[in-house]
């Protein structure tokens, strides 16, 4: 086992090698390693691996952790079965 | 149906209790949301009794002040409870949505207080993907609300109050811990939790760290390696050790998702552990009406997040009311959490609202302000002896008992000073954040403060130099408790084995509140030295 | 970044990378794609990811034809091996009327002349494709098993890459703010970054067309609008076209990694530039998938969110020269179907830019409108 196989993503499995090698091409934002890589979209939704990844940024690009972790979040949190949805409108 | 609220508080734990309280006492139509099936947060996961001011619950077990919290909540009937409950989000029209009894339900509030609460932080290690890998809170979950041991053998990564803490009710709860691995050079949380495992012979071990988690398809080991100043790891340092489990207390951040989603500014603050809301010195965000309080506003302890929930529930009566007299009682509360963090350990706290409030200056007057150095202490969690001598009576005082405090670092508390019924226990210069000092005039001797320590760091000692014996008396919180006359083994600060001796007197009432007081007669030279026993042939302590 | 270009590229999106791409491959130098923030950020990045060919007006299912053979060998077209999540399971089409099986037939024709395999069938017939589908009150369907999914994340990043490879500097977080115009013609582009001296510029800005437009004092009769979508966990596979409708108001497909994605049209969304989420969105999906599929009505909504649709009066994209200022090309109001045209867009675009004959027949430019040459297109949500 090396080092690039440690998993960051545990939702998505998206490992640090994976990150690095997409740090080293240029992509230097949790946002753009999210959309291309995914990880982030899984269940926890970036909980774990979001901070870890800022850590990677910084690390190998020397930017600011300030400016890394800006990121937008998306509702609903937790998820939300769509009969659920439609159970609270049925109320109406 | 869209429910309308005048405040809708998110979390239940303790800074959303105090919210929801402080609301619903002035009035406020108050909702209160929780996602788990029960209120309390983490508060009902803590044994052991809180650190801080005695007006503030200090002295009462976590668990004990939920309890409290909710009766006081339940009387107030213009709140609404929601349990069960999971926020969804929050929408341009002011619309919050939430889970609730299967349904996306719709409600609209006039103004809200947010008080999530935070989530642990992971580490980055290889295979750390393998089962037995647990993050200390959830170890907590596990064991103090399921009733489930989680592993028999776990090694604790982090020395922050939680992995200390944790670690010691694994050890009530019959789990080896194997030793306590902290990648910085001194123990980050308080002292005498770290002195508490030391003399149940476990192993801290700073400057290290992991490298990596040993085994196919469970945890079987771990390996640790070393580490220099900067962070490196030395080589040749690495080390293999056996254990079922790895517990990661490295951390927490605010759980901030739903502020950003909601169009709160934030900003990264490092010392509150993350991504944090901008907001005032009255917990409002950048979007006025919306609060925060607790773990999300910036990670501190739970007697911080119950002045900070109060304070913001307050704050938001204020919003909807334009009630001015709740001023007094918000100016009363800005006063006590200054307090709680003026000391040595606020320091981490002060620095990061610096930061947020770019314009404040970090009270230095208190910084360093140790008249003592603890710096033996710091790194291993045991005091040295110059420290202890300055706790100690003079020669002649010690042939009738004594109190010695084994409080060495400066943190917020003082249910000590309420404890002792003969006003003998004082805190100099009304300073909460000073260690207390013994009035070796006053004290008899009653064992009545040894319980009420949080830290169960106070000892009473006696000696009778012409029968070359004496007695110590110490708090004792694990199952194995020995009865009346039985012969103990005797452990030393670092949980060595000093000797025996014999149980002379065991105090395990009401008052105690299951912390024992247990007596043993021993040696006049181990009086000073024993700090813990444990029946014979009960040994398990960390083997690193 | 260059101070000099032969063309300044606004706009990071699938247009953008793909024009870029094809301009490099004809061998024009110095081209600089300015994008605000990162690829496909806008428009392409929040998109249904869907990609189909049965289109009503016949300029479309070219372009999305041609779009799919590109998309069908991206890899060889790029030259660099490149996995952009192609998902060939179809679009399933369905109609809930007399009058919308009848358009299909319309439409089945014009696709068929251009040797698009769709097809007409029963409810019957979609149900054995799509197992999990309500066919209570559906009247029948189309279906073409070549259309699906691609992602368009990837996508977009593999024409940068190949582009960047072949010499064009992209440069992302970086915003255009002013086009510097003398005696009417283009002299460069202002950026938050620095001055591009430039006589050409295309304008791909998806969302942000009018304003790119209003930089060079050209009003391009184009508006924003929000349409919202959502994504759910990931679940086995269980819908493998993408399901569409267009009276029902809804599309829905299960990607490659197992969550759905779907979204439908907005009633009443006033033009602008609002891309924030609705619980009414949630509320109105809901009711429709669990009507249309009941079997996920049991699968989680984990995200939602919202991009812009750059309208355009009939619906169709605007590709052209600015007749009032040489060198302002535009490629603009896609009107929602921007990543499924993309890559036929960049190679009609390149051509258009270069002066070569265009490959496809098609009449896309600013003055149809004067001219009345509107078609509009049928089918869209």
């Amino acid at each position: 086992m090396r080092e690039d196989d440690i998993i960051i993503c545990r939702c998505e499995d998206v490992t640090l090698g994976t990150i690095r090698e997409l740090i080293r091409q240029g992509y230097t934002t949790l946002e753009e390693i999210k959309r291309i890589a995914r990880c982030g979209m899984g269940p926890c939704q970036g909980k774990t691996c979001t901070p870890l990844i800022a850590r990677e940024i910084a690390a190998i690009t020397g930017k600011d952790i300030h400016e890394i972790m800006k990121q937008n979040h998306r509702p609903p949190f937790g998820g939300i079965t769509f009969e659920e949805i439609v159970s609270g409108r049925d109320e109406e | 149906m869209i429910l309308e609220y005048d405040a809708a508080i998110i979390g239940g734990g303790p800074a959303g209790i105090c919210a929801a309280i402080a609301a619903g006492k002035n009035g406020l139509k108050t909702l209160l949301i929780e996602e788990r099936d029960f209120l309390g947060g983490q508060l009902i996961k803590q044994t052991h009794r809180f650190f801080g001011s005695e007006e503030e619950h200090a002295g009462t077990r976590g668990i004990h002040i939920a309890d409290d919290l909710k009766a006081e909540l339940v009387g107030l009937s213009n709140i609404d409870v929601m349990t069960s409950t999971t926020a969804l989000g929050y929408y341009e029209d002011g619309i919050l949505t939430a889970l609730h009894d299967e349904k996306m339900v719709k409600i609209k509030p006039k103004s809200m207080v947010l008080a999530t609460g935070a989530f642990e932080r992971f580490l980055p290690f290889e295979n750390n993907d393998l089962p037995g890998i647990f993050g200390a809170g959830a170890v907590q979950t596990l064991m103090n609300i399921y009733g489930i041991k989680p592993a028999d053998k776990v090694l604790m990564i982090g020395s922050g109050n939680i992995g200390l803490i944790v670690s010691y009710q694994l050890i009530q709860a019959g789990v080896q811990v194997i030793g306590v691995v902290e990648a910085a050079s001194k123990i980050g949380g308080y002292l005498v939790h770290a002195s508490k495992l030391r003399r149940l012979g476990v192993p801290i071990m700073t400057r290290h760290t992991i490298k990596k988690a040993i085994g196919t398809d469970k945890v079987q080991g771990a390996l640790l390696c070393q580490l220099d100043e900067n962070w490196q790891e030395i080589e040749g340092s690495q080390k293999q050790v056996a254990c079922d489990a790895i517990c990661l207390a490295v951390g927490l951040t605010p759980l901030a998702d739903i502020l950003s989603q909601m169009g709160c500014e934030t900003t990264f603050i490092g010392e509150l552990g993350g991504i944090v809301p901008k907001r005032t010195a009255d917990l409002e965000t950048t979007k006025p009406g919306v609060f925060v309080a607790g773990d999300l506003a910036g990670i501190e302890e739970a007697s911080a997040a119950m002045l900070e929930g109060e304070l913001a529930g307050l704050n938001a009566v204020k919003f909807v009311t334009g009630d001015e007299r709740v001023n007094e009682r918000i100016h009363h509360l800005k006063g006590e959490l200054h307090g709680l963090r003026a000391g040595p350990v606020g320091e981490k706290i002060r620095y990061g609202l610096a930061q947020l409030f770019e314009d404040s200056v970090i009270t230095s007057e208190k910084i360093d302000s140790h008249e003592h150095d603890i710096t033996q202490l710091a790194h291993t969690g045991i005091p040295a002896w110059e420290n202890i001598d300055e706790k100690m009576p003079d020669e002649q005082r010690m042939i009738k008992p004594y109190a010695v405090i084994e409080c060495f670092q400066e943190i917020p508390c003082n249910p000590c000073v309420f404890s002792c019924p003969f006003d003998a226990i004082y805190i100099p210069k009304e300073d909460i954040n000073l260690s207390p000092v013994v009035n070796f005039d006053k004290c008899t001797g009653c064992l009545s403060c040894i319980s009420g320590c949080p830290g169960l760091a106070i000892f009473v000692e006696q000696r009778n130099p012409e029968q070359g014996k004496g007695t110590v008396s110490i708090p004792f919180e694990m199952l194995n408790r020995p009865q009346k006359g039985d012969v103990v083994d005797l452990l030393a600060r670092d949980g060595h084995k000093l000797g025996t001796g014999i149980v002379t007197r065991i105090l395990y009432g009401q008052k105690q509140d299951k912390t024992a007081v247990i007596t043993v007669e021993t040696d006049i030279e181990l009086v000073n030295k024993v700090r813990n026993i444990q029946l014979q042939g009960t040994d398990k302590k960390g083997v690193m | 970044m260059k101070n000099k270009a032969d063309i300044v590229i606004i706009g990071g999106g699938i247009i953008g990378c793909a024009v870029a791409f094809n301009l490099a491959k004809k061998g024009m130098k110095d081209i600089v794609v300015l994008e605000k923030e990162f690829l496909a950020s806008g428009a392409t990045g929040r998109c249904g990811a869907g990609v189909r060919q049965q289109w009503g007006t016949r300029q479309n299912c070219l372009l999305a034809k041609e779009s799919m053979t590109i998309l069908e060998n991206i890899s060889d077209y790029l030259e660099e091996k490149v996995d952009i999540e192609l998902k060939q399971k179809g679009y399933l089409l369905l109609s809930f009327s007399e009058k919308e099986t009848k358009q299909f037939a319309k439409n089945l024709e014009v696709q068929h002349s251009l040797n698009i395999p769709s097809m007409a069938l029963t409810p019957h017939q979609a149900q054995e494709i799509v197992p999990i589908l309500n066919t209570e009150k559906i009247h029948s369907a189309a279906f073409c098993p070549t259309d699906g999914h691609a992602n368009p994340f990837l996508t977009t990043e593999a024409y940068a890459k190949a582009a960047k490879k072949r010499g064009v500097e992209i440069c992302t977080f970086t915003q255009a703010t002013a086009i510097k115009i003398e005696n009417g013609k283009i002299k460069g582009v202002q950026t938050d970054k620095g001055f591009i001296e430039t006589e050409r510029v295309l304008n791909a800005a998806g969302g942000w067309a009018y304003e790119i437009g209003e930089m060079a004092g050209l009003k391009l009769p184009v508006f924003s609008e929000r349409h919202e979508i959502l994504v759910t966990e990931k679940v086995p596979p269980m819908l493998d076209p993408m399901v569409m409708s267009f009276s029902f108001n809804i599309y829905c497909q299960q990607t490659p990694n197992g969550s759905f994605v779907m979204g439908h049209g907005p009633k009443n969304e006033k033009p602008g530039h609002n891309v924030n989420s609705t619980w009414q969105f949630l509320e109105a999906m809901a009711q429709k998938v669990t009507y249309l599929l009941p079997a996920i009505k049991k699968v989680r909504v984990v995200r939602q969110w919202a991009g812009s649709y750059n309208i355009s009066p009939d619906r169709q994209p605007i590709i052209c020269e600015s007749e009032q200022l040489p060198g302002y090309y535009m490629a603009v109001g896609f009107s929602g179907h921007g990543f499924m045209l993309g890559p036929s867009i960049g190679v009609y675009l390149s051509e258009l830019i270069t002066g070569e004959t265009p490959s496809y027949d098609v009449t896309l430019d600013l003055g149809r409108f004067a001219r009345n040459e509107i078609i509009a297109e049928p089918s869209v949500v």
